[in-house]
């Protein structure tokens, strides 16, 4: 009976040893993460945004968007389309998405990753797309990882990979180096639209086609 | 005596799993499986209890009552036995459950609940001697 109890000792002590291990792993991935001492420079590189139309438009379109906040779905359903075949398919403009995870909702950051995943096989503003046109579904979920992936099955990406990229902590610094340069510059709600011609940051005052019209007009016409 | 080993090791195994749901604990060290889908579907929960703190108060039970059957004065005890065998057949039933989920509904796996349905099987297996024991006493 002694031996029993030294053997319990051992599996006791085993197993709090094995917990509290596991409990060190891993860092947060629903959340911003904490990117220690980073220089300007370094905050640019790291906070890519995802290109939309010809890379070499001269002027680009800088939207700073949460993908929870509704009024962020309104301009990607709504006045991206028009911006589309106005200035991008015409090689005017390229529109540059950069991830701005309010900290207001509880999917937002994870839901810039799960774009971010879907990049890495080329479909990032299908699911982009996606995200916002079902943002009133997943929105209310308790968890919406499993809506998160069946988009991107939906979409016909390779699910595995998907899975890989989104259950692990991919793009966390990306995402969150992205919405440290939308602060930076001042952006404080979402959606922030601005226009840059290579020169001059204007930002548009308002997330309506009129609005980012009147500055692209503005700046393409020398203005 | 395999009861209580076994039981504590689910205790281990099933506190990890609530202090993920509960938020101390980041993405689960899950390698190749799919733990995160599984633990932050619908499943995961039962109203506002995590399915894997039932688990622990399970694999406690099971604990507490392999140790008091351990205890000379009540290493007879017919009622411990059966709880025993009552407890680990119904979490037996239930990770069976859980286990079809994953497999039809969520179509994900998380080594840790097959790793506890494994284990609540083989605690199962282990209070099944006892009960014949008794069986056996009470037809003779």
């Amino acid at each position: 009976m002694k031996n029993f109890y030294v053997v319990l000792g051992v599996v006791a002590v085993a197993g709090v040893a094995v917990v509290w291990w596991a409990l060190q792993g891993g860092t947060p991935v629903m959340e911003p993460v904490d990117l220690g001492e980073i220089t300007d420079q370094e905050l640019v590189d790291l906070a890519q945004g995802v290109v939309y139309g010809n890379e070499d438009a001269p002027i680009t379109i800088m939207e700073f968007a949460d993908y929870q906040c509704n009024h962020c779905a309104i301009f990607a359903l709504s006045v991206k389309p028009l911006l589309d075949t106005d200035y991008i398919e015409t090689g005017q403009a390229k529109l540059v998405f950069h991830d701005f995870p309010t900290g207001l909702f509880p999917h937002s950051f994870l839901a810039a990753r799960a774009a971010r995943c879907a990049g890495e096989q080329d479909q990032y503003f299908e699911y982009h797309d996606e995200v916002f046109r079902t943002q009133m579904d997943w929105g209310a979920m308790e968890s919406a990882v499993g809506h998160f992936r069946d988009l991107a099955d939906g979409l016909g990406l390779d699910g595995r990979a998907f899975r890989r990229c989104l259950n692990g902590n991919k793009y966390a610094d990306v995402v969150t180096a992205n919405r440290s340069l939308g602060e930076r510059i001042g952006v404080t709600g979402t959606p922030s639209i601005f226009v840059h011609d290579g020169q001059m940051l204007n930002f548009t005052g308002g997330y309506n086609y009129a609005d980012v019209q009147r500055v692209l007009e503005a700046v393409g016409s020398g203005n | 005596m395999a009861v209580a080993l076994l039981s504590l090791a689910g205790v281990f195994l099933a506190f990890y799993l609530v202090a993920h749901n509960l938020g101390w604990t980041p993405p689960l060290l899950c390698g190749t499986g799919d733990c995160g889908i599984v633990q932050s579907s619908s499943h995961a929960w039962v109203g506002p209890i995590p399915v894997s703190a039932i688990g622990l108060a399970g694999y406690l039970a099971l604990f507490v009552l392999s140790l008091m059957g351990l205890q000379e004065s009540m290493a007879r005890s017919r009622l411990i036995a059966l709880l025993l065998f009552g407890g680990a057949l119904a979490g037996v039933l239930y990770s069976g459950y859980l286990t079809y989920l994953e497999a039809a509904v969520i179509k994900a796996w998380c080594r840790y609940c097959v790793a506890s349905a494994i284990l609540i099987t083989v605690v199962f297996a282990a209070t099944i001697p006892e009960v014949r024991r008794i069986r056996g006493m009470g037809s003779g």
